[in-house]
């Protein structure tokens, strides 16, 4: 097939779009610091030299909003290295939004939140996680693509923009996604997991952009803790959006990130809760909807205690 | 940095298409109003076929039509829909 040359964002020329309806979007950078600082800076490093290239293209980019969770800076009160790379790295190409925040996905609420209320109709929301290894060769090389993500959006008029990470079948989160996520997708939204599945392989992914207008409507809805990006993708086929997926590179979890079987059972079970609560606020109008709830509740706890037997025999 | 700049430079992709059977083969997609006559590939000594397009930079989606039919790209960067709701693939040129 064919083959690019990546080149990083802010040193590249400006798309000239054929098709885009919206000709001047700006794009809006919202970094979730990881809870966990890890020990090493160098992906982080990394990252920043990025989000710096953004902040000096005003042009294009509004200030990036780094969100860091209370927890991580109460965690690290006292240590010069976490302090000094606040203070003269985040700091400067940035702005922090101190947030207390139960789950990551309160942290893209507070974030996205935030940039959203700066933004306007054309403009586009690009969420970065922080905790990935981007230190590595193969993370820089992730970096350089990420920015497709939310020109994506802009040049093809999309309302969601999935990025996926190739990860080999034992990849913890491919099983999990394997076995949980799409076990219980297919139980509780049959039509939606299969046009979901037509996209992607990753529907919890964490790379993503979002077009303003839809945005604004995951926002005003309920915002659930955990696994956003699913809901996102549900929210997204309901209302007939554009949805692409688009392939950022090989890249894993930082150690920190590795996922142990109590973390994939974690997993499997919110993304039950999740489904349930979609499904009945969708459906609690319906007449017969006890009944069939009671009967999806049935088969989606078979789900989930299979999937949690094969992650355990995979896992543990 | 470089300034900004509304240029479209061209950039030469390479499309592969592997269909050893079919008995033709061309690329649509944005860049060709998805016009089936408008970019017939070539079969290659392996049975693949081949066809070197010029580029804007930017993202484009794009389908083969191998015997009439639209069939995605299984090495395609990204999966997106067309005008007319169908899956078809994406590919970034910069």
């Amino acid at each position: 097939m064919s083959k690019t040359a990546n080149t990083l964002p802010g040193n590249r020329k400006r798309p000239s779009p054929g098709r885009s309806r919206s000709p001047v979007g700006r794009i809006h950078p919202v970094v979730i610091y990881p809870i966990v600082q890890p020990r090493d800076y160098s992906d982080l490093q990394a990252l920043y030299q990025l989000v710096r290239r953004l902040a000096a293209d005003k042009s294009r980019y509004a200030r990036p909003i780094t969100v860091l969770d209370r927890k991580t800076h109460y965690a690290m009160r006292g240590d010069k290295a976490f302090l000094d790379f606040r203070r003269h790295t985040v700091s400067r190409c940035s702005e922090v939004l101190d947030v207390w925040a139960v789950d990551t996905c309160q942290m893209w609420y507070s974030g996205l939140g935030a940039a959203y209320e700066r933004g306007g109709e054309r403009d586009v929301y690009w969420l970065i996680p922080g905790d990935f290894n981007y230190g590595t060769k193969v993370g820089r090389q992730v970096l350089n693509r990420l920015h497709d993500l939310p020109e994506i959006i802009l040049e093809l008029d999309q309302d969601l923009c999935i990025g996926e990470i190739a990860t080999d079948h034992n990849n913890p989160k491919q099983l999990i996604d394997t076995y949980g996520t799409f076990g219980l997708l297919y139980t509780w939204f049959p039509a939606e997991a299969q046009e979901i599945r037509q996209y992607t392989e990753r529907p919890r992914s964490e790379f993503l952009a979002v077009r303003h207008g839809f945005l604004g409507e995951a926002l005003c809805q309920r915002w659930y803790p955990y696994e956003q990006t699913m809901v996102m993708l549900l929210q997204a086929i309901f209302g007939n959006k554009g949805i692409t997926r688009f392939f950022v590179g090989d890249i894993s979890d930082l150690p920190e990130g590795k996922e142990s079987l109590a973390s994939a059972m974690q997993q499997v079970e919110r993304t039950e809760r999740v489904l349930k609560t979609v499904w009945r606020e969708r459906h609690q109008g319906d007449a017969d909807w006890i009944e069939r709830y009671r009967e999806l509740a049935g088969a989606s706890g078979q789900v989930r205690y299979t999937a949690i037997s094969i992650l355990r025999n995979l896992l543990a | 940095m470089r300034a900004f700049a509304y240029q479209k430079p061209l950039r030469a992709i390479n499309f592969i298409c592997h269909a050893p059977e079919a008995k033709t083969v061309s690329l649509v997609g944005d860049f060709n109003e998805w016009n089936p006559a408008a970019l017939p590939m070539k079969q290659m000594p392996d049975r693949s076929w081949l066809l070197t397009v010029e580029l804007k930079h930017g993202h484009h989606r794009y389908a083969f039509l191998v015997d009439g039919v639209l069939t995605l790209d299984p090495s395609a960067q990204g999966i997106t829909r067309n005008d007319k709701g169908e899956r078809v693939c994406l590919v970034p040129v910069s």
